[in-house]
Formats: C-alpha cells, structure tokens, sequence
C-alpha cells in the first residue's frame, strides 16, 4: 500500500494523523462541549431507562421499552457529536480566526478537514460503543448478527450526513454564539417527531411528513429497526437508507461550498 | 495593485517593492488601507486590478510552496484555546517542511515558562508572543507582523522588538505594519505612509517625506526680564514665538547652539528647556496624513 503512495501524499497523510490527535486532545479537554455533546446523550439514556423501566410498547407489539429507546439515543448521540458539535465548534474556530490562521499555514485545506472529520468519526465510534455497551450490559438490549451490517451501514450513512451537514451549515451560523441555540432549535424538535425519545406511531400526518423528509428520522428508525427484535432478515430500511444519503449529498454540497470560500473575505 | 469593494475603492493603486533582507513598514491611520494591503499580499483577500509577486508567487493563487516560505501574525487571531503553548508550537511547526525544533522557538519568544499552559490562560502580551512563535517556527524567509505591539506595555514592546531585530539578523524579511513612530523608527529600513487607499510618501525612515531636508529646531524659553530682539541673530530660517517659548528653525544647528549657548553663559542667562531637535517621524507622518482629519473614515466601516 505504502509503495503505491508518493512520499508527498503520505507526508499529508501523516499530517492528518497528527492533526486529529490534536483535535481529540482540544475536543476532550474542552469540558463544555464534552458534556454537551458526549455526556448528555449517555444522561438521558439513563434518565429514560429508569422513567421506562419494564414498559413495553404497545403500537410495536410489545417489544421493551428499551429496544425502542436505546437506538433512539444512539441517533441522537451520533448527531449530537457530529451536527450539533462540529456546528459550534466550526463557527467558534471561523469567528475565533483559527480557520484563517490554519489558511495561512501549509497544510492543505483537505488535510485539515479530513482530521476535524477523523477526529469526529472517533468520537461517533466512542458513543456507539458506549451507548450500545450500557444498552447490553444494563438494559439487556441484544444486538442481533443477522442485522448487524444493517446497524453499521445505517451508522456510517448517518455520521456521513450529519458530518458533512455540521460543517456545511456553519455558514448559516451568524456567529458563534447563536449557533448552539439555532442548532438546537432545529434538532430538538425534530428528535420529538422522530421517534428518538418516544414512539411516534400514531402522530398526526402532517407532522409525520415533516418527520420524513429530515434525516433524523430515517437514522432513528434505521438503528431501531436493526435492534428490534421483531425483525426478521437483514433489517436494512431502503427508504431510511435513501433519505440519510440524499442528506448526505446535501451536506457534502455545503460542506464544499462552506470551504471553498477564502475564509478572509468573510465579513 | 487595487481593490475595490462594489464601488468603493479601498486601495487606490498601489504599487512597492520590498528587497530581501529589509525590514519594510507600512504606516498609516485606522482606515487607509493597511490591513486590506497586507492581506492581499498573504493571500487572504483577492486584488481587483494589478500584480503582486510575493517571493515570487502569486499570494492570491494560494500556493503550498508560498505558505511555506511565509509566517504571518495577523491582528486578532484566535488559535485552539485549548492546547498548551508546547503543543501549539508543535502542532503548527508540523505543517512545515523544514521547520525549527520548537522549543528553541519557545525560548525565542520567552515563554519557556509558560510551555504547558493552556493558550486561554495566556496573558494578551503572552498571547502575541504565542502568536509570533507560530509564525516563526516554519522558518519562514518573509515574516508578515500587523501591528505585532498593540495592546504591549512599553517594556514588552521593547522586547518584542528586540525579538524583531534578531530576526532581521537571521536575514529574514520583514513587512510590518503600524501606527507607532517610533516602532517604524526603530525596526524599520523603509517606510511607506497610506492614507485613504494610496501610498502617499516612502522612504528611509530618516528621510521620507524630506525629513532630513527639515531645518532643525532649537527650542528654549525666553529668560525673565529678556525680549525676542535681545537674543543674538543666530544663523536660522525661522523664529516661531508661543509665550516665553522660543524655536528657532536653522540649517546650521551646531553655529546656532553655540551661538546660543555662548550668549547665554555670557549674559549668565538660564535658557530653560533647551533642546536641539530634529523633525520626528511622527512629525513628517502627523503632517503627511493631516492630523485631525475625520473626513477619511474607516472604509471597512463605510463597506460594513
């Protein structure tokens, strides 16, 4: 593999290495984003559990509250660390100047992105584990073979989608402090609509269509899905699959557009 | 080279070389077109009209090779708030090709001590070292510093430019902007003054605007009990009167002084606050960009 590299890209390579060592260390040390973006998931996982401890869901045939609930959190963790931190986090490092200081240095704009990207895929991988972990180890959630590629592919589209669309919407942020109320504003409601907190089987139409067309839902519904264990075959969901890729050609739309802009101009 | 943001021109044609080696500053009120030059030569913003080479690239063509060769310590710039100083050092040097071991840059800068604080923990002085040792550890052969001692306290600056001047004996280039004299003073090999998008004087630091040219001025007080026409016709091209204060303009000022002084210590008169002076920089620059004069406001205010 290494033969095939020039000693160029590999040095770049290398650099993307470093630089997400960097970004874990800044992300980690950074007390308030860890519990916003990593703790309060884990949080309401265990508030829910105990409020829910024993229920079962009667419009899913009576499968346990906790097969229902905890992939829900588990959506909810993986925007969370993806969407809802790298917006923040985006619009601190533009309004800050970090991105025109790192424009003016020789790493290449790609390098820097990939490591801020790396660096978020470690995080997702972090609160997948952990969610999944406390869902087998405390609530008894089994997580089936069968539908196990299913689980993963549905992860890796939604971390793509809300990856991508964490740093593309940064250039809808004003500044950095409106972006944690603006994210927010958008995501909270709709994780009520989307089935993340409770079943929304019998919501009315409309809100359902609102549901649908955001990624929230499909990512939600995907993992659900996969854990639940009515679930016969595979348990891949097409059109929950399709939506989280549309999304994803969206955000890697924005993402682009957000970094193609030279970073002085902005006003 | 010149930009123009709709229909106001923020740099008005503007046109200089800087020679390797040389310490180059730009001077010039709020508003003339300072920063928008110099990051238009960094490769931040892009020029309306005209060419710029810097080391012979194209800043606007944002090349890999330039970013290698140049170290900038913009105005106001954050960095990663929560990496220590060692890390930060590190981190950024690594972009480089050839950089230069960063402890040694640590110790350059002076902040040794401070190596494993945090850069939110940095006092504002700490803060702009920091700054400068990011922009030195690639190297650089150029080194962009926008008003690298604002906000300094005068001991500070006085280091930091001390820092600036071994620099300048690395053979490194140096553009620098600011509106301190007596920084342009002390750094500088050559100074350029805008006002309102355009270069308005340039020259060594001694002789732009015809410093050097300038009569020198001899000031005193008038003694107690003396008038204007009892002190000696010194060789001079003016005499200016406030009060009991006295400047005398000559081209002669080593005749005039003696001349003065002679008569003083004959008469066993005190010429009280006797001075022999030259015009400063900052009296060619006040005179240059007319002092006081509102009229040419920030054009970044009238664009925003």
């Amino acid at each position: 593999m290494s033969t095939v590299l020039s000693p160029a890209l590999r040095r770049d390579l290398g650099l993307v290495g470093s630089q997400i060592r960097y970004e874990q260390r800044a992300y980690w040390r950074n007390r308030g984003r860890g519990i916003f973006t990593f703790a309060l998931p884990l949080m309401f996982l265990v508030i829910f559990g105990a409020l829910d401890k024993g229920n079962t869901i009667s419009t899913r045939g009576g499968i346990p509250y906790d097969d229902f609930f905890v992939p829900g959190i588990l959506a909810y963790g993986v925007i969370a660390t993806t969407l809802v931190n790298l917006a923040i986090s985006t619009a601190i490092l533009r309004d800050e100047g970090i991105l025109k200081r790192m424009q003016g240095t020789p790493l290449p704009r790609w390098a820097y992105v990939a490591a801020r990207i790396g660096s978020t895929l470690l995080i997702v991988g972090g609160i997948t584990v952990v969610t999944l972990g406390l869902g087998a180890i405390a609530y008894g959630v089994d997580i089936p073979a069968s539908t196990f590629p299913a689980l993963i592919v549905t992860l890796a589209l939604g971390t793509a989608a809300f990856t991508t669309l964490g740093i593309g919407v940064t250039r809808f942020m004003p500044n950095a402090e409106a972006a944690p109320v603006i994210i927010n504003l958008i995501i909270l409601p709709l994780t009520f609509i989307s089935s993340i907190w409770f079943p929304t089987d019998g919501m009315p139409k409309g809100l359902a269509h609102i549901a649908d067309v955001f990624p929230v839902k499909a990512l939600a519904d995907g993992l659900q899905t996969a854990l639940d264990p009515r679930t016969v075959g595979s348990g891949f969901v097409a059109h929950d699959l399709a939506t989280l890729a549309i999304w994803t050609v969206a955000g890697v739309y924005l993402m682009l557009r957000f970094l193609r802009r030279p970073l002085g101009e902005t006003a | 080279m010149r930009k123009s943001y709709g229909d106001v021109e923020a740099i008005r044609g503007v046109s200089f070389e800087v020679a390797r080696g040389e310490v180059f500053c730009l001077l010039g009120p709020n508003g003339a077109g300072k920063t928008t030059t110099v990051e238009i030569l960094e490769g931040y913003r892009l020029r309306s009209a005209g060419g710029v080479r810097v080391l012979g690239y194209d800043p606007a063509a944002g090349e890999r090779e330039m970013r290698e060769a140049v170290g900038i310590v913009l105005q106001q710039c954050g960095v990663q708030q929560d990496l220590t100083v060692r890390e930060l050092v590190e981190m950024y040097g690594r972009y480089h090709e050839h950089g230069l071991p960063p402890d040694e840059v640590i110790g350059l800068v002076e902040l040794t001590e401070k190596r494993d604080v945090r850069a939110k923990n940095l006092s504002g002085g700490q803060r702009r070292r920091l700054d400068l040792a990011l922009a030195l550890v690639g190297d650089p052969e150029l080194i962009f510093l926008d008003e690298p001692t604002t906000g300094f306290d005068p001991a500070a600056r006085r280091q930091a430019w001390s820092t600036i001047k071994s620099l300048c004996e690395l053979g490194k280039t140096i553009f620098l902007t600011t509106h301190f004299m007596d920084e342009a003073q002390a750094l500088a090999d050559r100074v350029a003054v805008m006002r309102g998008g355009e270069i308005i004087a340039a020259g060594g630091p001694d002789e732009i605007g015809g410093r050097n040219l300038r009569p020198a001025e001899i000031r005193f007080a008038l003694p107690a009990n003396w008038s204007l026409g009892d002190i000696p016709d010194v060789p001079s091209v003016g005499r200016e009167v406030q009060a009991d204060r006295v400047t005398v303009f000559t081209r002669e000022p080593v005749i005039a002084a003696h001349e003065l002084t002679t008569w003083a210590l004959y008469h066993d008169v005190e010429l009280a606050h006797f001075s022999v002076t030259q015009p400063t920089l900052e009296d060619i620059y006040l005179e240059l960009t007319g002092s006081g004069d509102q009229h040419d406001m920030s054009i970044e205010e009238v664009v925003r």
